[in-house]
């Protein structure tokens, strides 16, 4: 390995460039950590590298499905969602509150009786198993019988908790999963989370809204956006002690 | 981080911005700023992993878990390493060739034997796209110019997503031979696209 730029081919690694770069090598990290030490292969992979990045262009192009705008941008907006409401940019003006929310407040009425039979719907269901460690806590879920092979669970760490699941269906076309908080005898309240799956059926999703006082945690599957209460009967249920 | 959010990001305003003042404003988590970035690439990046999976339903997945983890890792975006775009392909190829290792070598070969047609027929490509724009009608040209043996192992590498000693194996072809081919492939490619990075850019 020299370090004279002269003559490239002094370095015996210089042929890995090229595999390097079209990301085919198999020890890519061993020869990154030689690229540190060897300029005569930092040349040769600069240049090389420009070719790798223009390869992309030569594929024939097709048009993003609509369906994957969808499910990228519903993410996205429930993480900053979140993100917002855990204070982590609190230096900036808070967004208009529940701005693409309101306009489902009318649903309501009709949702009231949904959760009313919703404890009924979702009691023909798995067994809980709850397992517990110093730090972490793991609450398999109740899934619906609509969702066969569907598994779900609340893993919750610190503040913290995650809802994991995995088998699940994908949320129809315009629809996704939104995440819920019940607590005592209340209605289920936004957990301020939403959520789809990928086609393998597995998603999950955060709790920013603390556990504190929660009795369950639903999921339901809403327009996309999500509700203010939930319009369709809950697919996922969580029970935590009382 | 410094407040380079103004008070107000209207749509209009955001979409006047270059993808790299878009990407200060993803690092602060604004999801307006991240979907002009997902709009003005989406296409590019569906269709490299349309072209690498050769399944629509795997390519979405994989586009998918590349723009979140360019959302998620939006604080890393260096301007002074390449555009926008050559950031977020390279996500999407290393995704790509994640979910094609998966998925085991059989499927890689159907894939990269029938990938290039399959996607040629792609039915939501319209005529605009398919005359292309002038980069990638140059690139493509550079590509189908180099001798098949070099053309091949660079194929197989980058959109099949084969190793190289994958790659040796299948083509009965020593080791050294298949990475001399690679570079001598990209190395002509090299020449043939002099000035790429001012058109790419």
């Amino acid at each position: 390995m020299s370090s004279r730029e002269t003559n490239r081919d002094d370095c015996l690694d210089i042929g890995d460039a090229a595999p390097y770069v079209l990301g085919a090598l198999d020890d890519g990290e061993r020869y990154s950590e030689h690229l540190r030490t060897c300029a005569s292969c930092r040349a040769e992979v600069a240049e090389l590298q420009l070719v790798a990045d223009a390869l992309p262009a030569s594929v024939a192009p097709a048009v993003a499905p609509e369906s994957l705008r969808d499910r990228v941008l519903a993410t996205v907006r429930s993480e900053a969602e979140l993100l917002h409401a855990a204070g982590h940019e609190a230096d900036e003006p808070p967004r208009q509150p529940g701005r693409w929310r309101a306009r489902r407040l009318s649903l309501l009425s009709t949702s009231v009786a949904i959760v009313a039979t919703a404890a009924t719907i979702v009691a023909i269901a798995l067994a809980i198993g709850v397992s517990s460690t110093t730090h972490e806590r793991v609450i398999t879920a109740q899934v619906s019988p609509s969702l066969p092979g569907a598994r779900a669970s609340l893993r919750q760490f610190g503040g913290h908790a995650e809802l994991v699941v995995s088998g699940m269906r994908q949320p129809r076309a315009g629809m996704i999963y939104e995440v819920w908080v019940q607590r005592g005898n209340g209605s289920p309240q936004p957990a301020n989370a939403l959520f789809s799956v990928n086609s393998r059926g597995s998603g999950s999703a955060s709790v920013p809204t603390g556990l504190d006082g929660v009795r369950s945690v639903l999921v339901t599957s809403e327009p996309l956006g999500g509700s203010l209460h939930p319009t369709s009967a809950p697919v996922i249920r969580v029970a935590l002690a009382a | 981080m410094s407040r380079l959010r103004p008070v107000v990001n209207s749509k209009e305003k955001l979409r006047k911005l270059a993808d790299e003042e878009l990407m200060e404003l993803v690092a602060g988590n604004d999801a307006d700023a991240f979907e002009i970035i997902f709009e003005r690439h989406a296409d590019a990046a569906f269709s490299l992993a349309y072209r690498m999976c050769g399944r629509r339903s795997l390519a979405e997945d994989v586009a998918q878990e590349a723009f979140l983890a360019l959302w998620r890792s939006g604080t890393r975006y260096d301007r002074s390493r390449g555009s926008v775009r050559t950031w977020a392909l390279g996500i999407v190829h290393n995704r790509a060739v994640d979910a094609l290792r998966r998925s085991g070598v059989h499927e890689r070969r159907r894939v990269s034997d029938e990938g290039i047609e399959e996607s040629l027929e792609a039915p939501e490509r319209t005529d605009a796209q398919a005359i292309g724009n002038a980069a990638s009608r140059e690139i493509r040209g550079a590509l189908e110019e180099l001798p098949e043996e070099q053309r091949r192992v660079i194929e197989l590498a980058y959109f099949g997503g084969f190793t190289h000693i994958e790659i040796a194996s299948m083509l009965d072809t020593p080791l050294g031979t298949v990475k001399g081919r690679m570079r001598l492939g990209l190395q002509k490619l090299r020449g043939d696209l002099h000035g790429w990075e001012a058109v790419g850019a």
